[in-house]
């Protein structure tokens, strides 16, 4: 009652003032209109098709709305109808307020991606479904995707303790990040592929030194990475040090389960890297590059060595191609031995939860997430999920489909059914690479392709692999890698001597690292046993 | 009370035309104010208000408790008093100054570049000031015609204060002379008709005539402004720190965004809010008692 | 004009020279993204553009203006913009009548609640829900309702209509005029600057704003100007698309200096309009016989 006596209130104040006068209500009133009508009038297809709401990653696509082209699509691949929403992602912060503000109304998606360890709480307040027995019945095709060890991971991770399954893993059956290093400049020096950390610095050096680049100045940057101690992971990968993406992990240290931050690893790691800061091999403003920044250096050909998804050179090699005229050869860099170490490229076959399942569903929806989750695991359906709508996402070239670029005002969102990205596996995406290129890009791809398989050889699976985020419950600053960064970066620089580090084990112990560390070594027990 | 309805009964009109306003600030402000409650609970959205258990003062104490928490007021109030001091000074001269410009066009030109980077968001300006300070950046471009030495500013903890303020400045002192050239257009031509018949310099008119004419309204902004002395504005600061200026530049506003918001743990935001707005309703209230005593006005 | 003296001339130059300076300071970030917008993709992948475009293209504007979900955006906002600026104005200057007049018995208390809005903010869920609970949840009139009314601007309004010269008001009420027919024939009309100012204050928060869009705006016929613009600002495409068959002339980084510069274009015109009001003795000008 008070609400609609608000609403019939702000109703009289709004035609008072457009009364007032303002010439252009109508046009734009139009406007509404035309575009309400098409999309609330959905189409009711032959066999009834069961719509489901499902949110996950939208970097700024068009929405998937009943009716819509990708709509269609999805339900003649997989005989479901999927709605999502346009719900701002913006580094993941915007989507957590939105899905948070989303389950404090009662409309919580039927699925979703579940982002920054929220579905310890979900499944704590049981508002997520226990899938451990419709998965296998239901979905075959996603229960047969998943290796058995990874579900295992993923019951260990049940909040509840009851070893039930709750979410669906994102899955790598490939180590995807390594270093890279600019082989046409190691021949053009006449120097060989470093296999020792003292050979990969004289590389190093002579980057600096001998103008690799032959332009008579010395603008190369032998190696460096990004702002946070980001993306340069090459460089602690030779001490054995687990790390994602420039975020230390957790490996077996001394024998029992430790955050890579605090070893001795560590310490040797930064050691060594503040003398190549020192000596000019890193690029002096790696902390302050940010994507753009540091993909710039990449892409002018003025980078050495660098640390990335390996396969994505494809994209690299024709920037600087066009920027500088030179073709490049990026090979994987062979992780430099260290006296004393056993060093390796991280890699982490179990990722964080893809989805979670809404409970209390009607049968009729339930079932509908199922069809949806088993089709989208078929990995017959990939290729054309990969392709999308044709005159949206691709367009047809003799015969053979071709990818349009990206284009965010007619683009809807494919995030949903992009399973390929979401269970990775090295086969199905060489395979594709080599299908959807033509001849010009074919060299591009096969260095991408290389690197794919090259890489293979220095990667090891971290003992802390699929470890849920609610270690970290009440630690923020834990979370954030905050001390760490600070203490690193610092190192680096040379503002903190080396000594310093073991005050910084001693913060990052007693700020919580105390208490997060046992939470991992029990989860790690729990798994083992 | 009767004193009150009488006044309404006679002054009625005046009644009726605060009366909108009101209400909207029962619907929008207090009513949503109410759910600051939660900052006394472990408010949980599968639960809500009503379900969500008390827990007193936890939150509050986790927040006094944090073993940084030294560290971060600190920051927050050396930065908020740089920031209070700056961005109160530096437009009331720029509006003084502009007002001098005696050519019209130059004068609306000035202001109008001037007001210009109010619009772009804190991601593009802190953005632009890391690439004028880096190796190829205009700054060490121009050391480099000195003879000297490039710099990384941003990185080096005694310029990440310096860089808060000019680039607050940059940002919004521009923006914040608008209300004081409103304010001067107020002035009665006649004050500087009398003063120039006395024979006063163009500088004397500003000191006796301009700036105590103006003084009121900058002291009401400097009331209204001093309120949220401890929020700095997180855009601007998470925008420019990096890991190596943590130790002068970690504000309460970046510290929530990392426990509170980003982890949704939105009891804690809003108990660090809380303590945040009674920091500065107590400033509010000593400097409207100062206003008062030593100028004729006040909020209240 | 009168003539200047020789340490008048001194102090214009050197007032004239320091603001220029500052002005050329100020215009550096608009010129550094306008020249993104205007450069080509190649250059600006490997990030040499700074303050003039390299490879000079209109791809990236041609791509902005021929959207038509952009457009319908503009729309959106333009007409937000207009109703919510005039609708605060009303109110806000409605309420800051009574509360600069002496008689009025609330106005010390309603000026503390007000404050109390500066300082304390309201939580985040909590506030969606509420508004939710209006029915603004997927309207568009919550771009404007959150914004009709601010602490700042009220008090500001306030401290203008105190100044107000007295004399005109008493001799107005003399001849019989109540403090409706005063506050609309007389007090507004002369009121101009301090209109002028908060009404662009508040068209700027209108026109700006994306928090409560991105909370309460789903449908997107409803999308803002600013929302659309995000997609372009808050994104980063982590995994480089596989290579399409042509590749325009932009990237995500053009496109991004294009959509600012377009969001912000029509609301920096604003000002100019709006500087005729700030003519010395505006007010009491035309009041002085």
């Amino acid at each position: 009652m008070r609400k609609k006596l608000f609403i019939l209130l702000l109703t009289v104040l709004m035609v008072a003032v457009l009364a007032v006068g303002c010439s252009s209500g109508e046009e734009i009133g139009q406007n509404y209109n035309g575009t309400n009508n098409d999309s609330s009038e959905g189409e009711t297809g032959e066999e009834e098709i069961v719509d489901i709401e499902v949110w996950s990653v939208n970097e700024g696509f068009k929405e998937i709305d009943s009716g819509s082209p990708l709509y269609e699509f999805i339900v003649d691949e997989i005989g479901v109808g999927v709605i999502s929403p346009y719900v701002e992602w913006n580094g993941g912060k915007g989507y957590t307020n939105q899905l948070n503000m989303r389950i404090a109304a009662g409309e919580m998606p039927d699925m979703f991606l579940p982002y920054n360890g929220i579905e310890y709480d979900l499944a704590k307040n049981g508002a997520i479904e226990d899938l451990t027995d419709l998965l296998p019945e239901y979905a075959p095709n996603l229960w047969e995707l998943i290796p058995d060890e990874v579900w295992d991971t993923v019951r260990t991770n049940d909040p509840t303790g009851e070893g039930r399954i709750y979410y669906i893993p994102a899955i790598r059956d490939y180590g995807i990040t390594g270093g890279m290093i600019r082989q046409d400049w190691i021949d053009k020096l006449g120097l060989e592929m470093p296999t020792t950390q003292e050979e990969y610095v004289d590389v190093l050096r002579a980057f600096k030194n001998e103008d690799p680049n032959g332009n008579g100045m010395q603008d190369e940057i032998p190696t460096g990475g990004r702002e946070n101690g980001r993306w340069m992971d090459h460089l602690f990968a030779m001490y054995g040090i687990a790390m994602f993406e420039g975020f230390p992990d957790w490996d077996i240290y001394d024998g029992e389960l430790t955050n890579s931050a605090v070893t001795q690893n560590m310490r040797d790691a930064l050691e060594f890297i503040s003398e190549l800061y020192a000596e000019g091999l890193i690029d002096q403003e790696t902390f302050l590059n940010d994507k753009q920044a540091w993909d710039g250096k990449i892409n002018s050909g003025l980078v050495g060595s660098y640390f990335h998804w390996t396969e994505t050179v494809y994209d690299r090699l024709p920037q600087i191609e066009a920027g500088t005229g030179v073709k490049a050869d990026l090979p994987v860099l062979p992780v430099p031995k260290v006296p004393g170490y056993e060093g390796f490229y991280s890699h982490e076959p179990t990722l964080g939860p893809q989805w979670v399942v809404k409970s209390g569903m009607e049968e009729e929806k339930l079932m509908a997430t199922m069809k949806f989750l088993d089709n989208y695991a078929n990995q017959e359906n990939w290729e054309d999920m990969y392709y999308g709508v044709e005159g949206m996402h691709h367009k047809i070239i003799d015969g053979k489909r071709v990818l349009l670029p990206e284009d965010k005002s007619t683009q809807q969102v494919m995030d949903v059914i992009k399973a390929y990205n979401h269970f990775s596996l090295i086969d199905f995406k060489s395979n594709l690479l080599m299908e959807a290129v033509g001849e010009e890009q074919m060299e591009y791809v096969e260095q991408g392709i290389r690197n794919m398989e090259e890489n293979q050889k220095y990667v090891k699976v971290i003992a802390g692999n699929g470890m849920p985020e609610s270690v970290y419950n009440d630690y923020p600053d834990i979370r954030s890698n905050m001390i760490y960064q600070e203490y690193a970066t610092k190192i680096i620089l040379g503002e903190y001597p080396i000594e310093k580090f073991d005050e910084f084990v001693d913060r990052w112990y007693e700020t919580g690292g105390e208490e997060v560390t046992q939470r991992a070594r029990d989860w790690y027990d729990k798994l083992e046993k | 009370m009767g004193k009150l309805t009488y006044n309404m009964r006679k002054y009625w009109p005046l009644y009726v035309m605060a009366l909108p306003g009101t209400l909207y600030f029962i619907l929008f402000k207090y009513i949503p104010l109410g759910g600051s409650v939660i900052a006394f609970q472990d408010y949980s959205v599968f639960k809500g208000i009503n379900g969500s258990p008390w827990v007193g003062f936890k939150h509050f104490t986790s927040l006094f408790e944090y073993p940084d928490f030294y560290r971060v007021l600190r920051n927050t109030l050396v930065m908020g008093f740089l920031r209070v001091t700056f961005m109160f000074a530096v437009p009331l001269i720029l509006a003084l100054m502009i007002n001098e410009i005696r050519h019209s066009l130059m004068k609306k030109g000035v202001q109008t570049a001037l007001y210009i980077p109010h619009f772009l968001s804190w991601v593009i300006i802190a953005g632009i000031a890391f690439e004028m300070t880096s190796l190829s950046g205009l700054v060490n471009t121009v050391r480099g015609w000195f003879g000297l030495e490039s710099m990384l500013y941003m990185q080096m903890e005694s310029y990440f204060r310096p860089i808060f303020v000019l680039t607050g400045l940059w940002k919004d002192a521009g923006w914040g002379t608008i209300i004081y050239l409103a304010a001067l257009s107020g002035i009665n031509p006649q004050l500087y008709e009398a003063a120039v018949v006395d024979g006063a310099s163009r500088l004397k008119q500003i000191l006796y005539i301009t700036f105590p004419m103006i003084l009121p309204t900058a002291a009401i902004l400097f009331l209204l402004d001093i309120g949220n002395f401890m929020e700095l504005g997180f855009e601007q600061v998470y925008n420019l720190l990096t890991p190596m200026t943590y130790s002068v530049g970690d504000i309460f506003d970046t510290y929530v965004f990392r426990t509170g918001i980003q982890q949704a743990q939105y009891s804690f935001a809003t108990a660090v809010g809380l303590f945040q707005a009674v920091v500065g309703m107590v400033l509010v209230i000593v400097f409207n008692k100062l206003s008062k005593k030593y100028s004729n006005g006040g909020l209240w | 004009m009168m003539a200047m003296s020789r340490g008048e001339k001194i102090l214009q130059v050197i007032i004239v020279t320091t603001l220029c300076l500052l002005s050329i300071i100020a215009i550096i970030p608009v010129v550094s993204v306008l020249a993104t917008s205007f450069s080509s993709r190649l250059p600006v992948d490997m990030n040499q553009v700074t303050l003039w475009p390299i490879g000079f293209t209109f791809d990236s504007w041609k791509y902005m203006i021929f959207r038509p979900d952009l457009w319908k955006s503009f729309g959106i906002t333009l007409f937000t913009t207009i109703i919510g600026t005039i609708l605060s104005l009303l109110i806000t200057a409605l309420m800051a009548y009574p509360l600069a007049k002496k008689e009025f018995m609330l106005g010390k208390f309603l000026i503390i609640a007000a404050v109390i809005t500066l300082v304390l903010k309201p939580p985040l869920v909590p506030y969606f829900l509420t508004l939710r609970e209006y029915g603004l949840y997927n309207n568009i009139l919550v771009l404007i309702f959150p914004h009709v009314l601010t602490a700042f601007n009220l008090i500001i309004m306030r401290t203008f209509f105190k100044d107000f010269p007295q004399e005109l008001e008493e001799a107005a009420k003399v001849e019989g005029c109540g403090y409706f027919r005063v506050f609309f024939q007389l007090v507004l009309p002369l009121s101009k600057p301090v209109l002028a100012t908060l009404g662009l204050f508040y068209a700027v928060v209108i026109w700006n704003q994306f928090q409560h869009p991105v909370m309460f705006i789903q449908d997107p016929d409803l999308f803002p100007l600013q929302l659309k613009i995000r997609q372009f600002i808050t994104s980063e495409s982590v995994m480089p698309a596989l290579m399409a068959e042509e590749r325009p002339n932009y990237n995500e980084y053009t496109l991004r200096a294009t959509a600012i510069i377009f969001a912000i274009t029509p609301i920096i015109m604003v000002y100019p309009f709006i500087q005729k009001y700030f003519v010395k003795g505006a007010m009491l000008g035309a009041v002085k016989d």
